[in-house]
């Protein structure tokens, strides 16, 4: 009871202290010229979308039949062509016998678009799955490269890792796109992927090294003295092991693979942040708008860590 | 069955040479069961991994059923399911249930169907007297289970030759016996044995020879009853007055 007691006034004492730093943050935000408008920004996830239907030609309305969502618009031209076009039934622009011309709007139809905020954050998305999932293959050949008995394959991976590791990412981005992208004729979208998955591989096969050799040396001899090639007895004993104990390491590794996309913004790939700055320059709602990019990203790695929580716990059964 | 030619394994560190084991000569027949005993660092463990390829010799030979270890061109890996091996830290594959451990390199080695590997593995589990255990992770079993289990896995292979290192020294003592009594029935049943131990009375009651090691050499060797109460060299009176 006292143990409850005591969590539960710790975490009073937590909460005021975030409480107090949010009111510290609002008088000061009130001190300057700045009009919060957060009510622009919902249109940028998703808006309805007004779409015109206009006739083609001068005719006349011949038959409106209402339906319950949709009204179906039938004209007839001069030549005796007729058409029909399907609007939403409150957007309808013309009556019965009415005379169109050429481009008239005969009436709307409605729907709802995914607008730049989604549309940035479903492509940061899907940019860092195909990183990781490239990531974490050229990873696993490199971290085997890195532990393999032949000299040349583990000079070529600490090679690799060392040049990865030494350069900043974003001038590795800069070069994919603008030396690479240009001599092997690769489009942004790929070159953005590129750099990001061999960034990435070039951790993972530490991640996947450190892996491996922290199996202990047994299971290998164990695999091998029942007749395994070497092959066999990492496929079955030493990388499922090694994956497990990798899990917490890799994960934060992708974490970081999901925010480092944002640098591909930079090569006008429209992610999540370049949607942003982008949605910035028409509304000016500077503050709301990466407060709101934040909490997107902030989503997507927080989702990832509780999918791998969720697989590491799976796998905790033979613990 | 088992045939060592003046074998030597060389271990080079950091300026300094090791002579592990140092020009070891002998002849393990089909049926027998030799118990190597010696003080630690004698070279005995290298010995049984050269055994079955998990050392590379320096020099010397290995014939096993006929194939030399030592020719560049034999497949290790075929040698290696031919002999089975127990070590002292049982190795169980922790990330696979009981069943599975014995299952899987029956289908992986010897590309047995699921069934008929369940079925040798459900029969050794009842042979080493814990059937009851198949679902089980090796790190809920006890020390004398587990190594129970890694003699079932590696019997499940069909091996003509089995190779026990040290197999009871990492248990607690109450956990020897039942270890010991799974590998007795199985020299009586006439399984080829090399056991690599420690414990005296195994070796007196079921060596058909003991060959006692010390500093990577062979220095004495017979059967049980001469081995025990008249031992001809120094080296081997002042090891036995040590351990018995």
């Amino acid at each position: 009871m006292k143990i409850v007691w005591e969590k539960w006034s710790w975490t009073m004492l937590t909460l005021l202290i975030l409480f107090s730093l949010g009111a510290g943050l609002w008088v000061a935000t009130k001190k300057i010229d700045y009009t919060w408008r957060w009510n622009r920004v919902p249109q940028y996830f998703v808006y309805h979308n007004e779409d015109a239907q206009t006739v083609p030609f001068d005719a006349r309305v011949t038959k409106i039949e209402q339906g319950r969502e949709s009204a179906t618009v039938t004209v007839i031209s001069e030549n005796d062509v007729t058409e029909t076009f399907v609007v939403d039934t409150n957007e309808v622009a013309v009556s019965v016998d009415e005379d169109l011309f050429e481009g008239d709007t005969i009436g709307y139809t409605l729907e709802w678009r995914a607008g730049p905020l989604l549309v940035g954050l479903w492509t940061t998305l899907w940019l860092s799955a195909a990183a990781s999932v490239l990531g974490l293959i050229i990873g696993l050949i490199t971290g085997l490269c890195r532990v393999s008995t032949n000299t040349t394959l583990r000079q070529l991976s600490v090679f690799y890792i060392e040049i990865i590791r030494g350069t900043p990412l974003l001038v590795q981005i800069f070069i994919f796109y603008f030396f690479l992208g240009t001599v092997l004729d690769i489009s942004r979208i790929v070159a953005g992927i590129s750099a990001l998955a061999i960034f990435a591989g070039a951790y993972v096969a530490e991640i996947i090294r450190a892996g491996i050799q922290s199996i202990p040396k047994g299971q290998m001899e164990a695999a091998r003295s029942l007749g395994m090639n070497v092959p066999q007895a990492m496929i079955h004993i030493i990388l499922p092991q090694a994956f497990k104990r990798t899990l917490p390491p890799l994960a934060g590794q992708f974490i970081s693979l999901i925010k480092d996309s944002s640098l591909v913004s930079v090569i006008a790939i429209t992610d999540l942040t370049k949607s942003g700055r982008e949605v910035i320059t028409s509304t000016f709602a500077t503050f709301e708008i990466w407060f709101v990019v934040a909490f997107l990203y902030l989503l997507l790695t927080s989702v990832l860590s509780q999918v791998i929580a969720w697989v590491e716990r799976r796998l905790a059964v033979s613990d | 069955m088992i045939k060592t030619v003046d074998l030597k394994k060389t271990f080079i560190g950091r300026g300094q040479t090791v002579h592990a084991v140092d020009g070891v000569s002998a002849h393990i027949k089909p049926s027998e069961v030799v118990v190597i005993i010696g003080p630690s660092g004698s070279g005995k463990s290298t010995y049984l991994r050269c055994l079955n390829g998990l050392e590379t010799l320096s020099s010397g030979h290995i014939i096993i059923d006929g194939v030399d270890l030592s020719d560049r061109k034999t497949d290790l890996n075929l040698v290696r399911r031919e002999v089975g091996m127990v070590f002292q830290q049982f190795n169980l594959f922790p990330h696979k249930s009981v069943l599975q451990n014995i299952v899987l390199a029956q289908q992986v080695v010897r590309k047995r169907k699921t069934e008929e590997a369940e079925e040798k593995a459900r029969m050794l589990l009842k042979k080493v007297g814990i059937p009851e255990k198949e679902h089980e992770y090796p790190i809920r079993l006890s020390g004398g289970q587990q190594q129970r289990v890694a003699i079932a896995r590696a019997l499940a292979m069909d091996p003509k030759v089995m190779l026990f290192d040290e197999p009871t020294s990492a248990l607690d003592p109450e956990m020897v016996g039942e270890v010991l009594e799974v590998m007795k029935q199985l020299a009586r049943e006439g399984m080829t044995m090399v056991v690599v131990t420690h414990e005296m009375g195994f070796a007196r009651e079921v060596a058909d020879r003991v060959l006692f090691m010390d500093q990577g050499k062979l220095v004495e060797e017979g059967t049980p009853e001469h081995f025990f109460t008249a031992p001809q060299e120094e080296r081997t009176k002042a090891f036995l007055r040590q351990v018995l």
